[in-house]
């Protein structure tokens, strides 16, 4: 029982060395969104056969949202240094504090995220609240 | 002769060493190939699978000796009755692995393994905590009952496991044709693990990709066609424990919600399941890429 234990211990211990020693080295990276391309790209990437047509990308390019025709979006949140892309279904909070539009998807991983995208906030907020009900 | 030494016991050490040498490669050539939230959770994945072995592996194994003492045959203690327990538990793990990928009961289990959007040796460790209870282990029962001894059993899905480690890398490109052909290797894997529609729900191998070239499920890796690795709905955070349950929450909120003359398809029906076609399944995911392919 004491050996289990000492070797349980043991493995913990270099799980975190492990885990701390990719943090030492610098591995990661930063990335961000670029530019409009990117972020309808990576709509598509992330929900299969979204074709988005336009973007608002955060003044910092950690998120986005991207509309198609059909006035669905399609939210993309950092995540390390990937990203994760959501369909914006109700319900859903959204909150608009001048150039900054937080959106809450509700789900239990995806805390509310908060996008600066200046001047064009009051309009993809508005966006918002006319999407319609999608596959999730 | 059913005393046997635990394999993966000793080969982590060279686990270990393997992740350290693969970190300086990428440290080198491509530091966006690990992130250390993510590494730290497909380690501590690793580490809470080993516990859930210690607390339920015991009922693996005596329900593996149940089955070989009913056998109509024994099967002998010798050389190439090892070879061929190799290649039949392979066979076995290959059944597993679908079957893990297209009922959502085992998938609540496995997707453990595929939920980093990263594909390095660390990945390789991200093991479910919840695979005895998924019961994952019966498809290797067969092999007790025909007469294999559990302790062989057991020694080759440890080698078995081994083997599948060091596949779990972008480091290396690809083997020789005839190895290839034959053998998992990290070409096979990466595709395995990828979410481009063309890839999904393909490459079960564990060690030899014959399987799947005999089954219908072989998919090449495509050159110029960049891998996007993890799961259709991928996770959007690092909770280490909304990551080793969020399937098994999903399974009970829809089994809660739904009508219940649907609830075993929540249960068994593939991943992404829906009464309404709410929902995207790999193979819906896959017939819209291939028709949008053709026209």
């Amino acid at each position: 029982m004491t050996a289990l234990a000492i070797q349980m211990a043991a493995s913990l211990a270099t799980v975190m060395a492990l885990g701390w020693l990719a943090r030492w080295i610098g591995l990661g990276g930063d990335i961000r969104i670029t530019d409009t391309a990117h972020a309808i790209s990576l709509a598509h990437e992330g929900i299969y056969g979204f074709a988005g047509v336009d973007a608002a990308i955060d003044r910092a390019g950690y998120s986005a949202l991207v509309r198609d025709r059909e006035g669905r979006h399609v939210l993309i949140m950092i995540k390390g240094n990937k990203f994760v892309t959501r369909l914006v279904t109700p319900p859903i909070e959204g909150r608009l504090d001048h150039k900054l539009l937080t959106i809450d998807l509700r789900e239990p991983d995806c805390a509310p995220v908060t996008l600066n995208l200046g001047d064009k906030a009051q309009c993809w907020a508005s966006g918002l609240r006319h999407i319609p009900t999608a596959k999730a | 002769m059913e005393k046997l030494p635990d394999p993966v016991q000793y080969a982590i050490p060279l686990f270990v060493a393997l992740i350290i040498i693969e970190m300086i490669w990428a440290k080198r050539r491509a530091p966006d190939k690990y992130e250390p939230k993510d590494t730290l959770n497909s380690l501590l994945f690793g580490f809470g699978s080993t516990v859930a072995g210690v607390l339920f592996g015991g009922i693996m194994i005596g329900v593996a000796y149940s089955a070989y003492a009913i056998r109509p045959i024994t099967i002998p203690w010798t050389w190439w009755a090892w070879g061929l327990c190799f290649i039949l538990d392979d066979l076995a793990y290959y059944a597993f692995h679908r079957t893990a990928h297209r009922v959502r009961w085992f998938w609540a289990s496995h997707v453990n393994h595929h939920s980093s959007q990263h594909y390095n040796l660390s990945t390789a460790l991200r093991q479910s905590w919840t695979g005895f209870f998924a019961a994952g282990f019966i498809f290797r029962l067969p092999l007790a009952f025909i007469g294999f001894h559990p302790a062989m059993l057991l020694f080759c899905g440890a080698l078995n496991l081994i083997y599948q480690f060091w596949i779990h890398t972008e480091a290396i490109g690809r083997f020789p044709r005839w190895f290839e052909a034959v053998m998992n290797t990290p070409s096979h894997h990466r595709v395995h693990h990828a979410v481009n529609p063309r890839y999904l729900d393909r490459n079960y191998a564990g060690t030899f990709i014959v399987w799947d070239k005999m089954f219908g499920t072989f998919a090449p890796e495509v050159e110029g066609e960049p891998i996007r690795y993890g799961i259709v709905k991928q996770l959007g955070n690092f909770n280490l424990l909304w990551g080793v349950f969020h399937e098994w929450a999903g399974i009970v909120q829809d089994l809660w919600r739904t009508p219940f003359k649907t609830k075993l398809g929540y249960l068994f029906g593939p991943p992404g399941w829906s009464h309404d076609g709410s929902r995207d399944t790999s193979d819906m995911i896959r017939m819209r890429w291939e028709q949008s392919r053709d026209g």
